[in-house]
Order: structure tokens, then C-alpha cells, then sequence
């Protein structure tokens, strides 16, 4: 996928990568702040310490910190996808009676699109607390940052659904009515599977960006992956901690978006194949 | 092939860091104290022009915003709150006038960053750390730091806060505060401290209850309980542990000398101690508990 077909094409793309990688570091073994960056930055010593933490010298270990970052994660994951279904479904239904419910829907999106993720992070870390309701002012911090990255993240993913309900034919539904199909079934068997099917990718790239942005959660003094390196690079003056966090996040989101690229490409050779025969 | 590639390009990037790692080691050498011993010709205004971010003014950085008893109104250049008043001293001492010092905003994250730095020397309440002088050049104590306890008025702790119920609060304080570090060290806390980017999160957090207390300075403790907080008290204050707040040079400038020397005579003049009874006199008087 990488490179040209053949052997010619191996050897062509591992020089040619050989060489940008050895310019790209010998750009930053020799610039003359080299050694100082380097120190600040790449660290093994600070990245160890950071990695395993010592909250009796003020820091926290940013290995474990990122298991938090991993259920956020997980939770959000699983509320988005059913949540901005039913967004999609009820921005595309056509009954009258369901018009002020579509008008809500598409200002909810419109709207928690459009505001910023850390500003609904701390609205409601800080905002549903002080409500002194019961048992919704008592939750812990990292549930009300769930809830805001599932807030935010239903409005995009809603947008994405939907363009996928779109993507399918209209003489699909026609077909599916004509063979006797009610709306809903033909929803339900001809249309969501193919909708489905075509945004899996641009799904995945928007639970990537999900991956990351657990790491806003931090704001509301919850102990995350990124809030433990800037904890330890602000009480030791070395940012060894941010790489050892990039590191973490780069090993879960890597292994999704290699995932997300065999899936494209084998949902393109499966439509070609279709085209061929 | 992909794997192959993809290996390839590990090993290299492996490589590269190895490499970083080992070239840095020898820079990383501890500096073991504040200040520089390295012997500056002369600390004449003259003689300190060529240490200087910009010849013939001192530029001071400070953090934006600023809070009171440090800085009033959060206007540095007016020369009120204790930290002002130091840095015009101690630029007096150098030979500045008032109106050549320049004051700049360096927020705390990037106050340590690696490279050249945009000012002469920091002034926001940064502690000194042995670890932290391995990044950074500290100059000599300017205040003896104490922490304090802020909780809400009527809450348990204002009561009951012997070392062993101590253990038992929530704690919130800011990042990369010594605060901070004196809860898990010295008060070993039960349940996770919480850790907000400003204290201005941390003390909403203690309005909200989602925090029992919070540790800090007792001048900004006391500041606060007195005026920030509607319904905050201090508790009471923690015995001295040898911290200090320093101001903060690039690592290795020369000028350290010059403002340690600055600073000596501000000391046995007795100028920093009617400073600290000017600015945070009416702060300090408060019961001492141990964790």
C-alpha cells in the first residue's frame, strides 16, 4: 500500500525512506540547540520517572494516568454510537408531526459543533456540581467529561450517519417497498447496512480524534495521561513527560487508524470487484 | 513490506533517539545549587549590559494574570504587590531606573523551555527545586515559603484537622505547585489529590465542593480566604519545610550573580523584610499545625 508493486519499488521506497528519516535527524542532531532539547524533551531519565510516577515528589505516573484516558474513551465510544443514530434518524425523518423535534435536533448539533469541547468539558465539570441536585451534582469527574466529549461527539458523528443515510440510493427504498418492506424495515434491513458500511472509516477517524480529546478531561483536575506529564513537566522543569504521554496516545490511535486503512482498502477492492464482474 | 518499512522506520527513529538520549546525558549535570559560581567581571550597569536580553533595559517576566499579594491589579509595572516591589529593588540594585525595566508575559510552562529565554529574570512564585535548577538558574531566596490550608467556613476540616484526619480530605491544588508536592509528601492524603491547569479552577472547585480544601502560599492562602472566596477560611498553616521562591534565569546566565549579590544587600538592609511587611504583613499571622 506504501509503496509501488515489485521489487524495484521495495528498494526504491526504503531508500527514499532511509533518506528523508536520516535528513529529518540530522536536522535535529545538528542544530545548535541539539543537545539542550534533546535533554529537555528525550530524557530516558525524566521519561522513566514520569512513566512510573512518585506522587511523594509530586508527580504521577503517566502510564497509569492513560488507563483512565482508555475508559473514557471506551464509555463515550459506546454512548455516541446509538445516541447520534437517533439524531441522524430524527434529522431525516420526514413526518410533520416530528417537526419540533427536528428543529431540536439540528440546533443540538449546529450548536455543540460549533462550541469549543474544553468549554462544555468545564461547563459541566464545573457547572452541574454546583446545581446541588442529587445524585447528578455527585458524580466524579471523569463522568462528567464523558459526558461532555458525548455531548460534542454525538453532534459530529450524528453528521457523519447521516451523510452515510444519504449515500444510499433513493431506488433502494423504493425497491425495499415494492417488495412489501415497512419504512421501518426497510430501514432496518436495506438501508442502515449500507449506510453503515460506507462511513466506517470516517467513523473511526472521528473515535481517533475521541482518543485524544479524553485528554481535555484534565481541566477538571482529573489525573489523565496528559494532565500527569504536564504535572511532572511543571515540578521537575523537564517536558520528558509530554513524549513519554505522545508515545501513549501514538500506541492507541496507530493501531485504529492501520485498522481503519484495511478497511477502506478492502471495502474498495470488494466494489471493484463488483464493477469487474 | 509494509511491516518491513514500518519495522525499518522503528529502528531509525529508535536510533535517533538513543542517540539523544546519549549526547544529552552529559549536559544533564546537576548544578547542585541556586546559584551560578561561575565569577562575573563586574556587576556594574555597565559591566551586566552584555548578560541582557536587551541592552540597557531589564526585562522582567512574569505570568498573565497575576494575583494579589504578589502583584495589585494585575498590573506588574505598577510597582505594588510584594513580587513587584522585589523586582524594582532589585533592579535599583543593578542600576535601573523604574522606567527602564520592561515587563513581559511568560506563562509557567514555558518559563523552563529549552533555548535562548526572552527575558533577564522571572518572578511568579516559583519555588526552588534541586531538580528544577538542573533546567533553570535559581537566584537566592527572596521569600521563605509556608503552606497554607483554605477550606470552606464551617466545613470538617476547619475543625478537625489533627495529622491523622488530615489524611482523610480531598485535596485539590494547582499544577506543579509545591503545594502539591507537600500533600503527597508530608500529608499523605488517602484519596488522590485533584490537579487543576490554574488555583483559580482548584479554588472553584473548593466553592463547588468538589474539593474538601486546597494548599497554597499562606499569602495567597490568606488573600483568598480574605477576598476571593466568599466562604473560605484559612485553617491554619504548615511548619516551614526550608522552601523558598527564587527568581528564575535561563540556565547559566551569568547575571545570577549580579541579582544574588542585589538580593544580599536588599536582605541586610533590611529593604525585602519591610517589602514583606508592606505587601504581606497583615498575611501572616496564623496558627501552625503539623501533618
Amino acid at each position: 500500500m506504501f509503496a509501488g508493486g515489485g521489487a524495484r519499488g521495495t528498494v526504491i521506497s526504503t531508500a527514499s525512506t532511509v533518506v528523508v528519516l536520516a535528513i529529518f535527524v540530522l536536522i535535529f542532531v545538528l542544530a545548535p540547540g541539539a543537545r539542550t532539547v534533546a535533554h529537555a524533551f528525550f530524557y530516558p531519565h525524566d521519561m522513566w520517572q514520569s512513566f512510573v510516577g512518585d506522587p511523594r515528589k509530586g508527580y504521577y505516573s503517566v502510564g497509569a494516568a492513560i488507563w483512565l484516558n482508555i475508559r473514557m474513551f471506551l464509555a463515550a465510544e459506546v454512548l455516541i454510537l446509538p445516541i447520534a443514530l437517533v439524531i441522524a434518524l430524527i434529522r431525516q425523518s420526514t413526518h410533520p408531526a416530528l417537526f419540533p423535534i427536528r428543529v431540536i435536533a439540528t440546533i443540538y448539533v449546529d450548536f455543540f459543533r460549533g462550541v469549543p469541547l474544553l468549554l462544555v468539558v468545564l461547563a459541566l465539570g464545573l457547572g452541574v456540581p454546583g446545581l446541588y441536585l442529587p445524585v447528578i451534582s455527585h458524580q466524579p469527574d471523569a463522568v462528567y467529561g464523558v459526558a461532555a466529549l458525548v455531548i460534542s461527539y454525538s453532534a459530529y458523528v450524528s453528521e457523519v450517519y447521516r451523510a452515510g443515510l444519504n449515500s444510499v440510493h433513493r431506488s433502494q427504498v423504493a425497491a425495499a417497498r415494492s417488495l412489501g418492506l415497512t419504512q421501518r424495515t426497510a430501514l432496518r434491513y436495506v438501508i442502515l447496512p449500507q449506510a453503515v458500511r460506507n462511513i466506517i472509516p470516517p467513523l473511526l477517524n472521528d473515535f481517533i480524534a475521541l482518543q485524544k480529546d479524553t485528554s481535555l478531561v484534565g481541566v477538571l483536575g482529573v489525573i489523565e495521561a496528559n494532565q500527569a506529564a504536564n504535572i511532572y513537566a511543571s515540578t521537575v522543569f523537564n517536558y520528558s513527560s509530554f513524549t513519554v504521554a505522545a508515545i501513549l496516545f501514538l500506541i492507541l490511535t496507530i493501531p485504529l487508524a492501520r485498522f481503519t486503512d484495511r478497511l477502506i482498502e478492502r471495502d474498495r477492492r470488494r466494489r471493484l470487484a463488483g464493477v469487474a464482474t | 513490506m509494509r511491516r518491513f518499512l514500518v519495522a525499518g522506520a522503528a529502528v531509525a527513529i529508535a536510533g535517533g533517539l538513543a542517540a539523544c538520549g546519549t549526547s544529552s546525558s552529559s549536559s544533564g549535570a546537576p548544578s547542585g545549587s541556586g546559584s551560578t559560581s561561575t565569577a562575573v567581571t563586574s556587576c556594574t550597569t555597565s559591566g551586566i549590559q552584555h548578560l541582557l536580553f536587551k541592552p540597557g533595559v531589564l526585562t522582567v517576566a512574569t505570568d498573565n494574570p497575576v494575583y494579589t499579594p504578589w502583584f495589585v491589579n494585575n498590573t506588574p509595572k505598577n510597582g505594588k504587590g510584594y513580587e513587584s516591589a522585589v523586582a524594582y529593588a532589585v533592579a535599583t540594585q543593578l542600576g535601573f531606573s523604574k522606567s527602564q525595566v520592561t515587563w513581559v508575559h511568560e506563562p509557567f510552562n514555558s518559563v523552563y523551555s529549552p533555548g535562548p529565554k526572552a527575558f533577564d529574570f522571572d518572578i511568579n512564585e516559583v519555588s526552588f527545586t534541586p531538580q528544577r535548577a538542573q533546567a533553570v538558574t535559581f537566584s537566592n531566596s527572596y521569600y521563605p515559603v509556608q503552606q497554607s490550608i483554605v477550606a470552606l467556613k464551617g466545613s470538617p476540616i476547619t475543625t478537625a484537622h489533627s495529622a491523622a484526619q488530615l489524611k482523610t480530605y480531598l485535596y485539590g491544588d494547582q499544577i506543579g505547585t509545591t503545594g502539591l508536592a507537600y500533600i503527597n509528601a508530608d500529608i499523605q492524603p488517602a484519596k488522590q489529590p485533584k490537579v487543576f491547569n490554574t488555583l483559580a479552577l482548584a479554588a472553584s472547585a473548593l466553592e463547588a465542593h468538589r474539593i474538601d480544601a486546597l494548599v497554597t502560599d499562606t499569602p495567597t492562602a490568606q488573600y483568598m480566604a480574605a477576598y476571593q472566596l466568599k466562604h473560605a477560611v484559612l485553617v491554619a498553616q504548615f511548619p516551614t519545610v526550608g522552601e523558598h521562591y527564587g527568581l528564575v534565569l535561563a540556565k547559566g546566565n551569568q547575571l545570577a550573580t549580579c541579582v544574588n549579590q542585589a538580593l544580599a544587600t536588599l536582605s541586610q538592609n533590611g529593604t525585602l523584610a519591610s517589602l514583606r511587611h508592606k505587601w504581606l504583613g497583615v498575611y501572616l499571622h496564623f496558627p501552625t499545625i503539623k501533618p
